[in-house]
C-alpha cells in the first residue's frame, strides 16, 4: 500500500468513526423517554430490570435518571413504551450503520 | 397547563440573529409543535418579518457584554421566568435547531427545573475531556426547561443575584472567561441553591457544532457542514450551531 492509499483509508476510517459516534449519540438521545412525569433511558438495563421485576410483583419501584424513585403500577405498559423507543432508535441507527459499508 | 417555547433574539451590529431565528421557529413549529414567544427589541422585530403565528415580547436588551470583541446581547436570560407566558416553558437558544421532537416530552415531567450538563461535539471521532476552565462544571443554558413554581422562581432569583455579583463569582469559582456567560451563571445558581451538592439534570448531551464549522445547508430534516475540507451532515438529530455564519445560509 502506498502512502496515498494509506492516507485515503485512514481519512475514510476517521470519517466513518465520526459518523458512527454521532449516529450512536442520536440513538442514545432518542432512548431518553418520559413516563409518568419521570425520565428514563430505554436501554437494556431498564428493560431487563422491568422485565425481571414484573415477574415477581404487579407494582414495584425503580429509579429514574436522577435517582428519584418511581412506582410502576402498569409494568406491561411501561415495558411496551421502553421497547418501542429502544427499537425505534436502534432501527434508525441500523439504517445509518448500513451506509458505512458502502463507503469503501 | 400551558406549554411553550421562549426564544431570545437581539440583532447586533455584526450578527443578524433574526435570520437564525427563522430557521429555529420553522423547526420548532414542525417538530415540537408548541406555541412560541420571542423576546426581542423593536429594531430586530421589524427585521424578523413573517414567520407565522408567534407571540412577541418587546424589551430593551441590556448592553455591555461581548464575545470575541463583538457585542453579545445575551444577558437577559435570567428574565425568562418573568417573561414567559407559559406554565411549563422551554427556553431555547435560537441557534439550537430541533430536527426532532425529543425535547417536547420534557415539558411533561414532574421536575421544576431541568438543564443539561453535557454537549456532544459532532466534529470529533473520539471526544476526550476538554480542559476545565473553572472550579465548577458548566451547564448548557442552551436549553432550560422550567415550570412556574416557587423552586423555579428561587433558581431564577439566584441567577439574578449571581449576575449582579458576577465578577465576585468568577473569582470565587476561578472562571477564566471574563465575559458574562449564562452557562456559568446558571451553574453557579444551581450549585448555590442546591446546597453545593448535585441537582437534577436533563440526561441528554446537546449535539453541538463548534464555531470553526461552516454550515453549508439547512433544510427541514437536517444540516450539512464543512470542516477541515470535509463535508458531513446529520439528519433527524437536534444541532446546536455555534458558528453565527449560519445566519447567511
Amino acid at each position: 500500500m502506498d502512502i496515498r492509499e494509506l492516507k485515503r483509508q485512514s481519512d475514510l476510517s476517521y470519517d466513518t468513526a465520526i459518523a458512527k459516534r454521532n449516529a450512536l449519540e442520536k440513538a442514545h438521545s432518542r432512548q431518553v423517554v418520559v413516563y409518568k412525569e419521570h425520565i428514563f433511558k430505554a436501554d437494556p438495563n431498564t428493560m431487563c430490570l422491568v422485565e425481571t421485576l414484573k415477574k415477581h410483583n404487579d407494582t414495584f419501584f425503580i429509579l429514574d435518571t436522577n435517582n428519584n424513585p418511581v412506582e410502576i403500577t402498569d409494568p406491561d405498559e411501561f415495558l411496551k413504551v421502553l421497547i418501542a423507543r429502544n427499537q425505534e432508535s436502534l432501527n434508525a441507527y441500523h439504517q445509518i450503520y448500513k451506509t458505512f459499508h458502502t463507503r469503501g | 397547563m400551558s406549554k411553550g417555547v421562549l426564544l431570545f433574539c437581539f440583532d447586533t451590529e455584526t450578527s443578524g440573529y433574526h435570520r437564525i431565528l427563522r430557521h429555529c421557529v420553522r423547526l420548532i413549529r414542525k417538530n415540537l409543535r408548541l406555541p412560541i414567544t420571542v423576546v426581542t427589541d423593536i429594531d430586530t422585530f421589524h427585521k424578523i418579518g413573517d414567520v407565522g403565528h408567534v407571540n412577541y415580547k418587546l424589551t430593551s436588551p441590556e448592553q455591555g457584554n461581548k464575545k470575541n470583541g463583538q457585542p453579545w446581547l445575551n444577558v437577559d436570560r435570567h428574565l425568562a421566568y418573568d417573561l414567559s407566558p407559559y406554565d411549563a416553558t422551554m427556553v431555547m437558544d435560537i441557534d439550537y435547531f430541533p430536527f426532532t421532537d425529543n425535547l417536547r416530552q420534557f415539558l411533561d415531567t414532574g421536575y421544576d427545573f431541568l438543564v443539561s450538563r453535557q454537549a456532544h461535539d459532532l466534529m470529533v471521532a473520539d471526544q476526550s475531556p476538554r480542559d476545565r476552565f473553572s472550579l465548577i462544571d458548566m451547564v448548557w443554558a442552551t436549553i432550560l426547561i422550567f415550570k412556574r413554581s416557587p423552586k423555579s422562581k428561587m433558581i431564577f432569583d439566584t441567577v439574578k443575584y449571581v449576575k449582579q455579583n458576577y465578577s465576585y463569582f468568577t473569582q470565587l469559582y476561578r472562571i477564566t472567561a471574563r465575559n458574562f456567560r449564562n452557562d456559568y451563571a446558571f451553574a453557579i445558581a444551581l450549585q448555590q441553591i442546591n446546597g453545593f451538592v448535585d441537582y437534577d439534570v436533563l440526561p441528554i448531551k446537546l449535539p453541538t457544532l463548534m464555531p470553526e464549522c461552516e454550515i453549508l445547508k439547512i433544510d427541514d430534516n437536517g444540516l450539512a457542514w464543512k470542516h477541515d475540507n470535509k463535508v458531513m451532515y446529520t439528519v433527524d438529530q437536534d444541532v446546536h450551531v455555534l458558528n453565527k455564519g449560519v445566519a447567511d445560509v
